[in-house]
């Protein structure tokens, strides 16, 4: 039972993360329709920049966290900037965009490895390694802070779609672009700030998960791979879907080592059953998208 | 027009020139190709080889090359692929090469033998750990200097044969390399009749290890033996180890030798033994680190070391052999014996016995501890 109990606050922190980069995904998907597999890579940048500045020029955790999201802001914005809206202007097909961004990746990648070389780096954590007991539960400092972090962005973003009117516009927008843009809504201006967006919540799954799993060149395409199955778990239509799809999947890999009589090889195949049981018996994920009421 | 015609004769014979003194440089040199990985998994471990290789070449040619003529290196990336690796071997043999190193992964080595074996090639790995290199295919041109993997464990065993551990841990990664070390050290493990008490796998991209530790701490073993090969997914599995607070012994296969482990796994290190082919007191390494750090400004770690030697053991065949004909060069390099190394431990020596093509010295690798977040002095050698 104690064992369960702590395994929870890891799997839960786990959880969160994947959570952190399927909502990454689900910001730009909703409004444009694009799948940008270079989330994992944003990620990893901002665990690189997390290495520079908190690492190297030891700057404090605050200061460092938010000048790594303020530039993965300016990343995800450049992104969308250079490599997607030329394409859409010239009027190039839909699966355009989601090449030119997988192409990005390997460009994300490639750069890093090439600046930083192909060792792993130490990021620290927001609280130092410690380990915090309450009562049976207990868990490292970064899981429970990783936990906190991830419910307030996730409430933020809720608070962001439902309650602002700029959010709304974005609503909109994921409904029906024509309708939306009819009503003056400036659609590159929400598909540009989805990408800031995006990037800024990929980096902060980035700058969290790295002191566990350090910086390294290589570390962006299994986030991708979890975060796109916890999306496809939670669905694709709502917020709360990628938290609860990014739960759903840490709690299957994790219980699954520690509980499930299989050779230790195979448990790492239940996240990819998993994948292919959702996309055959429930495509659209757990939640389903809201619809225009009429 | 004259002037025109005064131009172009003297670009003709600029040109005539080049050619020419390319020509003769081709042929004064002596060609040795490497196949490294450079963007691929294996990147963080063939790199530093190929760069102890690089400064070897340099300074044999600052003392003069090799047979009166400079050494010339080719290097090819394979990018881990077997498919590209043969293709870069076919590549270098084409151009000429006298001998090829392999320093990219095991199963690209594989690959690249079936171009080396076809075209009698001199070729062999520094660096590759995997035992089945020399046995799978039958090729009379292909050694390997590097310690195996089985001999990892045995050195590891012979240094706690005294603690008597009779049920122990073994927690690996997905990767080729991680799993075929797994096996070689399950299957000494059950040589021995210790008996495996908890098989753990870490996957590549894992956020934890938490599971796979508990799942150790529930079986109470005597030991823990790490045998992956993926540096983030170890650091994973150690920091899970203290934060559960496991107490079982770590035993760690040469991976943990890395000088990396010092700053991504800060703190965790303590206590954890490792089993190594480098020994800084030795008088042969001492020099290698000195003028290593001396030329590069870096200092130079036991990956570096695999490079040096094997072009230095490649410059000495063919030295010994008196020419660059392959088949000359075979010969030589088959009857290389008791020569003496950067890697290994101090009275450890290269050599190819009995007909085997595995040159490293069986006894010649080497347990330090961690002390603290340092790799601690040799405390015990060989596996005997």
């Amino acid at each position: 039972m104690n064992d369960f109990l702590e395994l929870l606050v890891g799997a839960t922190a786990s959880g969160c993360v994947y959570a952190l980069v399927a909502l990454s995904y689900l910001l730009i998907t909703r409004p444009t329709g694009v799948i940008n597999f270079a989330v994992g890579e944003w990620s990893m940048l901002a665990a690189f920049g997390g290495f520079v500045l908190l690492s190297r020029l030891s700057l404090p955790y605050p200061v460092g966290m938010v000048l790594v999201l303020g530039g993965m802001f300016l990343i995800g914005w450049a992104t969308e900037r250079l490599t997607v809206r030329p394409l859409l202007e010239k009027g190039a097909p839909a699966l355009a965009p989601i090449l030119a961004l997988l192409g990005m990746l390997v460009v994300f990648r490639e750069v890093v490895s090439l600046g930083f070389g192909p060792d792993p780096q130490p990021v620290p954590p927001s609280f130092g390694f410690g380990r915090l007991e309450l009562g049976l539960i207990a868990g490292s400092y970064q899981s429970f802070f990783i936990i906190a972090v991830t419910l307030s962005v996730f409430a933020l973003t809720w608070y962001f779609f439902e309650r602002t009117l700029a959010g709304k516009s974005f609503e909109a927008v994921a409904i029906d672009r024509r309708a939306a843009a009819l009503m003056g809504i400036n659609l590159r201006r929400v598909t540009s700030l989805a990408f800031a967006g995006s990037a800024v919540v990929a980096g902060l799954a980035g700058v969290l998960v790295s002191p566990n799993v350090s910086a390294h060149y290589l570390m962006g395409l299994p986030l991708a791979i979890q975060g796109f199955t916890a999306l496809v778990i939670g669905g694709v239509g709502r917020v709360e879907g990628a938290l609860l799809g990014g739960l759903i999947l840490a709690f299957a890999e994790q219980f699954t080592v520690r509980y499930a009589p299989v050779p230790p090889g195979l448990a790492m195949g239940v996240p990819l059953v998993l994948l292919i049981v959702f996309l055959l018996l429930k495509p659209t994920g757990l939640l389903r998208a809201r619809e225009a009421r009429p | 027009m004259k002037k025109f015609f005064l131009h172009k004769a003297l670009t003709v014979m600029a040109g005539a020139m080049v050619l020419l003194s390319s020509a003769a440089f081709a042929q004064n040199t002596i060609k040795i190709g490497m196949i490294t990985d450079k963007v691929g998994p294996a990147k963080g471990y063939a790199e530093p080889v190929a760069q102890g290789a690089v400064y070897a070449v340099k300074e044999l040619n600052a003392k003069g090359g090799l047979l009166g003529r400079q050494i010339e290196l080719l290097v090819e990336d394979d990018q881990g692929k077997p498919d590209v690796s043969a293709t870069a071997a076919r590549k270098l043999v084409d151009s000429g090469v006298a001998f090829i190193l392999s320093v990219s992964l095991t199963p690209a080595t594989q690959q690249a033998q079936s171009v080396t074996r076809e075209s009698k090639t001199p070729h062999m790995t520094p660096s590759n750990s995997g035992d089945t290199l020399t046995t799978q295919v039958d090729n009379a041109n292909f050694w390997q200097t590097g310690p195996l993997g089985s001999t990892q464990i045995s050195t590891l065993l012979s240094y706690a044969r005294n603690k008597n551990y009779k049920r122990v841990a073994l927690v690996t990664d997905n990767s080729d390399l991680g799993q075929l070390t797994n096996r070689f050290f399950k299957a000494e493990l059950e040589k021995n009749n210790i008996q495996i008490v908890s098989e753990e796998v870490v996957p590549r991209g894992s956020t934890t290890a938490d599971p796979q530790m508990q799942k150790v701490r529930a079986a109470n073993p005597d030991a823990m033996f790490m045998t992956g090969v993926l540096t983030p997914e170890n650091a994973l599995i150690l920091r899970s180890y203290r934060q559960l607070g496991l107490k079982a012994p770590i035993l760690g296969n040469y991976n943990m030798s890395i000088p990396v482990y010092s700053s991504i796994a800060k703190g965790l290190l303590d206590g954890v033994v490792f089993v190594d082919a480098f020994d800084p007191a030795k008088a042969e390494t001492k020099r290698f680190v000195e003028s290593y750090k001396k030329d590069t400004g870096t200092e130079p770690y036991n990956l570096n070391g695999y490079g040096y030697d094997g072009i230095m053991l490649v410059a000495d065949a063919i030295k010994r052999a008196g020419s660059t004909d392959k088949d000359k060069i075979r010969e030589a390099m088959q009857s290389t014996k008791a020569y003496k190394g950067v890697m290994g431990s101090v009275n450890a020596a290269y050599g190819f016995t009995d007909g085997k093509r595995t040159g490293f010295d069986t006894n010649g690798m080497v347990v330090r501890v961690y002390e603290g977040d340092a790799q601690g002095k040799v405390v015990h050698v060989g596996n005997k």
